[in-house]
């Protein structure tokens, strides 16, 4: 019954924060300017302060000011101006889906993470979880239940005969510890986006998609695919499928709407889509690429979106995934602002499919509009031969 | 009592062959430091301490300043201009740690050494001829890297190891470990490294980093021969 109510908030209202915030606990009173206090936290710092000094000049921060501004807008709006204003973010280039924190306020977001986000709101929820992390400290205590966990430890195998069982249940703890760690920082993500404009439900529906694509994933590997619902031993963080389950039901207890801001979202990428695209595909990563270009072309097939699969399905390169790759690069051209590449993709799809002239004819047409390309006197030996 | 684990046979100094750098005749630049303090837990954990580091920092940056005089050649701090691309220079400490790191692996213990790297009285190391064009190193003849690292045994550590040495069971306490390298600047050339993992000097007070220095530089090519101990221990 909760479920319809959001829902039909969803689609009717604009935004209800203040109705949400009225469901929800309140988020805890925030510190601007925190400073690190005990000699742990203030070493927590120290370090993290020398991690950002590299990470500040590493080659793979995405220096964008509008993309960086952008990104910095949805953590604003999602944890709101005071809190945001204490971290510095940073965006990666790594085809994979992460986001991290550290104790000093450090924010990476992977851009593997904002291709495959769809709106502001899910966004929101991603840093607000990353932003939980250090609102709650998580980096001291994890070190401190780390340090008291290894010295009984360390004890025990001088002291207590037999102390294997005793050793696995410690080293089991410093897991569960983690996990327990992921699962309030989740929580009080979903709390964030219930005071923000964006509806906390997209917390959810990330992990659904994060479940889907490891399932594709898996069959394109020949795997089974499986999604448990317990976390291994080993594991660091909750599972998927818990995770998607209780923010789920988190969301339905808040029942708050506004917009997720998805053309917003599709807008601000647009520029760099296709750089995140072709560094996904060179993963080889065919199923778990395929669906994560399915779920793009949710609203339909765009230019770039053709291109990247028939990249794919040309990387991959058996004799039926040539002719589909010919198609795909046939499509994109259609569209009339394909990338000079589409024709040298074509070309080469057509080549190897025995299709001699038209191959020629495809890649002379990528000369002729890319002539000072890298690959271009290569090219031209295929198409003189 | 039970102290440390043996120690395996290592070198701890490279020199490139035949190589000698004449008192008075070359500029070098101090690199930032790479400082690292704090304790060890019982379990064994670095629990690093920002008070020893700041503190570390200080001594070690002054105790290379005596230690200049005797070396013989000018060396100065690294001075970053406004306009430089930060990059590059992460990307050349990056690289420098990463060479010097594999000179200790790969070199320093004999029996651990690549095959390339096998012939006597052979050492060939090198970041590349684009170290010339690091920005602020124009004026400069070598690059001085220099890292240390310590976690000093916090007091369960060391009561720890009283009572593993009465169980025969080996635990060390304290990790006090440190290099430093110089790289000519003209032709990205490592021409000298000194490597030790267990270091002397408590770097948390001014006599104890002058130590840490004066065992960092042990080997420093072209300096007087029994200078830097004797230079150093008469300025205080």
């Amino acid at each position: 019954m909760r479920w319809r109510i959001a829902a039909a908030l969803t689609i009717g209202m604009a935004s209800t924060p203040a109705m949400a915030a009225n469901k929800v606990a309140p988020l805890p009173p925030y510190v601007a300017a925190y400073q690190p206090t005990n000699v742990d936290e203030r070493g927590a710092w120290m370090m993290a302060d020398e991690d950002e000094r590299h990470l500040r000049d590493a080659a793979d921060v995405i220096r964008d000011p509008a993309l960086n501004a952008y990104v910095r807008g949805v953590l604003c709006r999602t944890v709101g101006e005071d809190r945001c204003k204490s971290v510095r973010l940073y965006i990666l280039r790594v085809p994979a889906f992460n986001a991290t924190m550290t104790a000093n306020g450090t924010m990476t977001i992977w851009s593997g993470a904002l291709l495959r986000l769809r709106n502001e709101a899910e966004l929101g929820a991603v840093l607000g979880h990353e932003f939980g992390h250090f609102e709650l400290r998580h980096t001291l205590s994890s070190f401190r239940n780390r340090r008291s966990g290894s010295d009984l430890m360390a004890w025990a195998s001088i002291l207590v005969a037999n102390s294997g069982a005793m050793q696995i249940s410690t080293i089991g703890g410093f897991y569960a510890f983690d996990r327990a760690q992921e699962t309030s920082a989740d929580m009080i993500g979903v709390r964030y986006l219930a005071t923000s404009r964006y509806p906390s439900a997209a917390a959810a529906d990330v992990w659904d998609r994060i479940m889907g694509e490891a399932d594709a994933t898996a069959i394109g590997r020949h795997r089974k695919a499986n999604q448990k619902y317990v976390a291994g031993f080993f594991a660091t963080h909750p599972t998927n499928l818990a995770r998607a389950t209780y923010l789920r039901a988190a969301a339905q207890e808040i029942g708050d709407g506004g917009s997720a801001a998805a053309d917003a979202y599709r807008a601000a990428l647009a520029p760099w889509l296709p750089t995140f695209l072709a560094d996904q595909v060179k993963l080889n990563d065919f199923g778990g690429s395929e669906f994560v270009l399915a779920q793009l072309a949710a609203d339909g097939w765009t230019t770039p979106l053709l291109f990247a699969r028939a990249e794919l399905y040309r990387e991959r390169g058996n004799p039926r995934d040539l002719v589909s790759a010919a198609g795909f690069y046939q499509d994109a051209i259609a569209r009339g602002d394909a990338p000079p590449e589409a024709y040298r993709g074509l070309g080469l799809s057509l080549l190897r499919s025995q299709q001699i002239e038209p191959g020629k004819v495809a890649l002379r047409d990528y000369l002729r509009r890319k002539p000072d390309a890298g690959d271009a006197a290569l090219i031209s030996t295929l198409v003189d031969s | 009592m039970l102290t440390s684990v043996p120690v395996f046979a290592q070198e701890k100094t490279g020199l490139k062959p035949g190589f000698q750098l004449k008192p008075g005749t070359a500029r070098i630049v101090l690199l930032r430091p790479s400082i690292k303090v704090g304790a060890q837990s019982t379990g064994g954990m670095f629990e690093p301490n920002a008070d020893w580091t700041a503190q570390a920092r200080e001594n070690i940056a002054a105790a290379l300043g005596l230690a200049q005089t005797s070396l013989g050649n000018i060396v100065g701090d690294y001075v970053e201009p406004g306009n430089a691309d930060p990059a590059m220079l992460a990307e050349y400490q990056e690289l420098f740690d990463a060479v010097a790191q594999s000179v200790i692996e790969y070199q320093f213990f004999p029996g651990n050494r690549l095959p390339t790297k096998k012939r006597d009285g052979q050492f060939e190391w090198s970041l590349g001829a684009d170290v010339a064009r690091l920005p602020g190193l124009a004026g400069a003849d070598y690059a001085l890297f220099v890292t240390t690292e310590d976690h000093f045994g916090s007091t369960g550590r060391k009561v720890l190891q009283v009572f593993a040495a009465l169980a025969r069971v080996p635990v060390t306490a304290g990790v006090h470990k440190g290099f430093a390298g110089l790289v000519d600047v003209r032709t990205g050339e490592l021409v000298w490294l000194n490597a030790d993992l267990q270091m002397g000097g408590d770097v948390r007070d001014a006599e104890g980093a002058q130590k840490r220095v004066r065992q960092l530089l042990e080997g420093f090519p072209g300096k007087p021969a029994d200078a830097p101990v004797t230079a150093v221990s008469a300025a205080h």
